[in-house]
């Protein structure tokens, strides 16, 4: 099943701050719904376990994720593949870390992501809009911890 | 009962079903009702790719759960000599466990071994398996391109598995060019699942002598004590399999799946019995599929409707591996039988078959290989050619069906049929339905606006594989056997190389014998299933029992009888060839009042036989000299709701020739079934795969099987024209139904959509596709 997506989180906060969270990996994987467990393998690699509930498909998901952040681009790419009880998810999205010039920052992100197994097939029917869901509630915990 | 039965014979009558007790009490014996002392539980890690390399597999977290005994993996078994099995026909290999890649979604890649069924899941959870996703080929036009070529281990690097053909393609090419009138339609048979309601397991276990008892859902016992000899190198007496209680097979239980071979591996290192039963979702997405054939259909006729010429070319998904197990010689299976009832002067049929990232199989589902495809595919063009020449489907059918003087009849397309009267059929069905009666209402309803559709199917199948010159499993040939002992007292066993899964062999082979002996038929046991007691067999499926077991009983009842002349000679004082065998008993020639029975020699045969032989038993193995030709007219009345799309089955008749009738109350009750699965397939079911390979039917909800709340109410009724060389006169009707009633809905639906100007859809015929087909046809005429 192929999900495609795109949205934008104003932050309360500059752009050279985002840009320093969202180069720490473990703030990153932090931001990760329902996030259970973070291990750090090195400045861009991270282990997640999460806790998913798609429908009647629930379950813990190790997830591995790889940043690749483009300074120059100002843009941070993430590569997030992995699954659990019988599923797999392959993920890759981007963000644009754009100056609002009023001292907070946009993060314009979009991706897509590529789901199979029983997530998709039992899941199928509720997974876009559970997946717009969690995507956005990433954002919106990068938000949160920015602006705490 | 007995007596009346022992006088008046035993074939035709409606006995109850001598098994039903045990299964109506719940006190049958099924897989997973066998608890054997120290038995772990097996679970099995599955792909959720439908193509990917393998990059790494870590079992270290999965042994750390507790209660997990072992992990294999596909490499373990790879390097014991195990890593792939044959598949049926012979003509492929399947991964045991995955190897160096995944081919389909839910391929098995390791086996967990746990103290209890829990513990297995969760190793089997805890295993980490890395994948490297790679580009899916999600159907056979795909396969074509050979873009990707999904089996490099195979020496053809192409996705292509097969080319077959059969009949004249030239003549056909050529009475096709010029024949005034000609169709083409491409039908797809979409791919479906028969989803027994047990799924398949196993119980497996070495004892103290290393001999391995196999318990397993098999439709096929001694086939799989002979595969998994030499899959596994253990010698085949050392191998004991016991097909118990099966809850359903419908050819689903033919093929040996991974998960077998894993559990009789589990069994031998951990020295324990290990029991592996599959959840629904791994039955609907790893085990035999059905059908998935696209098919290009041709008809030629004259302006009168007389045919001149068939031709289809078939386009096949086998799947990952081609594991559809049909007899060597026959890799599209009895897909030659597409020319129906009907006397074509030069047919021409071939497949092209493909591998694909979906899972293998293709031959199952209640079909006598590729029978229902081929069935469907003649049906349906029959209707789309009648609607060209402005006939009706029951005229047309008449004009062209092989007459009765015609048996036996040789097909274009290389069967014999061996007898059949379709003018009878078609008729008796007709007249039963009142066919005249329905065109009037019908024409009422058109002027009304009002969507009402008649289909009719006059299908002929093909069963009873198979003469052993053409037929063969792994090399085996399609004979089959029954042993039968008669007891002292005049009761007894009878064992056949058959397995029920529900057909109700404990009475139909009890009514044979009786039938035969004059016995009682309450008191003659039926064993089936285990290979250590029942003759070598090669299992019941494509409704091969009656045709080829079924004669085998009655041949060796007759062997019986004949041994039994001699000690009633005997007992009446008379030379041997003044006895005959009348009215169910041994009489002296021309003195009706000088008689014994059955019984009374069984008794003497054990207690007096004078010079002969003691004992009362024969075996015989039955080498069929033809297959059998069930036929029949069904008939579909729909409704259908022109603001939902919903088709209302209103009235279905089935009219079935499968020759002698053993027991009308089993074949009725056949038929009910059959023609059950027929309505999934034309309304509800089918195996979805989308783009990227998922399957997307893998529970009950959203792969459905009809209750008593959808299914529609059948009528049946017979004609019986006898199968000129079976000993009792048996075609076998297992199959009919699923082959003979797809066509018949999907006919009726079409019927009802004709003023629209709908030609043809696919199945299934859900809601939302016959709504679209209205709404797109209403826009069309508007636009017009």
């Amino acid at each position: 099943m192929n999900l495609e997506y795109s949205g934008e989180e104003k932050v309360a906060a500059n752009p050279a701050a985002v840009w320093a969270f969202l180069q720490n990996p473990e703030k990153v994987g932090r931001c990760l719904p329902e996030v259970i467990d973070v291990t750090v393998q090195d400045q861009t690699h991270v282990d997640a376990v999460v806790q998913v509930a798609v429908g009647p498909v629930r379950g813990k998901f190790k997830l591995k994720l790889e940043l690749s952040p483009d300074p120059s681009a100002r843009r941070i790419d993430v590569k997030v593949s992995g699954g659990g009880f019988g599923s797999a998810v392959d993920l890759m999205a981007g963000a644009d870390v754009i100056d609002a010039a009023d001292g907070t920052t946009l993060l314009k992100w979009s991706g897509q992501a590529v789901a199979r197994g029983p997530v998709a097939a039992v899941g199928g029917r509720v997974l876009e809009a559970q997946a717009k869901k969690l995507i956005g509630q990433t954002f919106t915990n990068v938000h949160q911890q920015l602006s705490a | 009962m007995s007596a009346e039965l022992k006088h008046e014979g035993s074939l035709g009558v409606r006995m109850k079903r001598k098994e039903d007790p045990r299964f109506l009490q719940g006190k049958g014996r099924y897989v997973d009702d066998i608890s054997l002392p120290n038995m772990l539980y097996m679970a099995l890690v599955r792909s959720p790719y439908p193509h990917a390399e393998i990059t790494s597999i870590d079992i270290g977290e999965a042994m750390k759960v507790p209660g997990v005994k072992a992990v294999i993996t596909g490499k373990d078994l790879d390097a014991a000599g195990l890593g792939w099995l044959p598949t049926f026909h012979g003509l492929d290999k399947q991964m045991v466990l995955a190897v160096g890649k995944v081919l389909f979604q839910y391929q098995e890649v390791a086996a967990v071994f746990g103290e209890n069924r829990g513990a297995a899941a969760d190793g089997a959870e805890a295993v980490q398996v890395e994948y490297k996703p790679l580009p899916v080929v999600a159907d056979p036009f795909m396969a074509k391109a050979d873009k990707v070529i999904l089996r490099p281990d195979r020496e053809r690097k192409t996705n292509h598995i097969y080319h077959w053909e059969v009949g004249d393609r030239d003549s056909t090419a050529r009475a096709l060019a010029s024949s005034p009138k000609r169709i083409k339609q491409r039908i797809w048979f979409q791919r479906c699942h028969p989803a027994p309601l047990e799924p398949c397991g196993c119980v497996a276990q070495f004892d103290t002598m290393g001999r391995l008892q196999f318990f397993v859902t098999s439709q096929a016992p001694h086939v799989y004590r002979t595969a998994l000899a030499i899959v596994t190198g253990i010698p085949e007496d050392k191998i004991h399999v016991i097909s118990p209680d099966i809850g359903g097979g419908f050819g689903n239980k033919v093929p040996v799946y991974p998960g077998y071979v894993c559990a009789i591996v589990g069994a031998l290192k951990l020295a324990r019995p290990v029991k592996w039963i599959e959840t629904r979702t791994e039955n609907l997405t790893s085990t035999g599929f059905a059908r998935d054939y696209h098919m290009d259909v041709e008809i030629g006729a004259t302006e009168e409707g007389r045919v001149t010429a068939l031709r289809v070319a078939t386009t096949a998904d086998h799947g990952a591996f081609d594991a559809a197990a049909d007899p060597t010689k026959y890799p599209a299976g009895m897909f030659g039988v597409v020319t129906g009832s009907y006397d074509f002067p030069v047919a021409h049929a071939e497949v092209d078959a493909y591998f694909t990232n979906k899972a293998p199989g293709g031959i199952a589902y209640r079909c006598s290989f590729r029978v229902t495809e081929a069935s469907f595919a003649i049906e349906r063009a029959m209707d789309i050619l009648a609607d060209e020449l402005h006939m009706s489907g029951a005229d047309l059918r008449r004009k062209n069906f092989i007459r009765k003087e015609q048996f036996p009849y040789p097909s274009p397309l290389g069967f014999t049929y061996d007898s059949g009267d379709y003018h009878k059929t078609l008729d008796t069905a007709l007249e039963k339905i009142g066919y005249n009666d329905l065109l009037k209402e019908q024409a009422a309803k058109r002027a009304r606006g009002e969507l009402m559709g008649i289909g009719i199917s006059t299908f002929t199948e093909v069963v009873g594989a198979g003469p052993s010159k053409h037929f063969d499993i792994l090399g085996i040939k399609m004979f089959d056997s029954a042993e039968i002992r008669i007891h002292p007292t005049g009761a007894g066993i009878v064992r056949t190389g058959t397995k029920s899964q529900g057909q109700g062999h404990e009475t139909t082979w009890a009514q044979i014998v009786a039938e035969e002996l004059g016995l009682d038929p309450q008191n003659i046991m039926v064993e089936e299933g285990d290979t250590d007691t029942a003759p070598y067999g090669l299992g019941t499926y494509a409704s091969r029992s009656t045709p080829v077991a079924g004669a085998a009983i009655a041949m060796a009842a007759r062997r019986v009888r004949e041994k039994a002349r001699k000690v009633a000679a005997h007992l009446l004082e008379v030379g041997e060839s003044d006895v005959e065998w009348k009215e169910y008993k041994f009489q002296v020639r021309g003195v009706p009042a000088k008689s014994v029975s059955m019984k009374e020699v069984a008794f003497a045969a054990y207690t007096n036989m004078a010079q002969n032989e003691p004992g009362l038993e024969a075996t015989y193995y039955y080498d069929p000299p033809n297959m059998t030709f069930p036929n029949g007219t069904y008939v579909a009345v729909v409704d259908i709701d022109r603001e939902t799309g919903e088709s209302k089955v209103r009235k279905f008749l089935a009219v079935d020739d499968c020759g002698t009738i053993i027991n009308p109350l089993i074949v009725e009750g056949q038929i009910h079934g059959g023609l059950t699965e027929g309505f999934a397939m034309a309304f509800m079911q089918e195996i979805q795969y989308d783009s990227e390979g998922n399957h997307l039917n893998t529970n009950f909800t959203d792969y459905l099987v009809p209750t008593s709340l959808e299914t529609p109410h059948w009528e049946t009724a017979k004609t019986v024209t006898p199968s000129p060389h079976h000993p009792i006169g048996a075609k076998g009707v297992g199959e009919s139904p699923n082959v003979g009633s797809p066509a018949a809905f999907v006919n009726a639906v079409m019927d009802a959509l004709s003023p629209l100007g709908v030609r043809h859809l696919d199945m299934p015929l859900t809601r939302d596709k016959v709504w679209r087909a209205i709404r797109d046809a209403e826009a069309g005429k508007k636009q017009s």
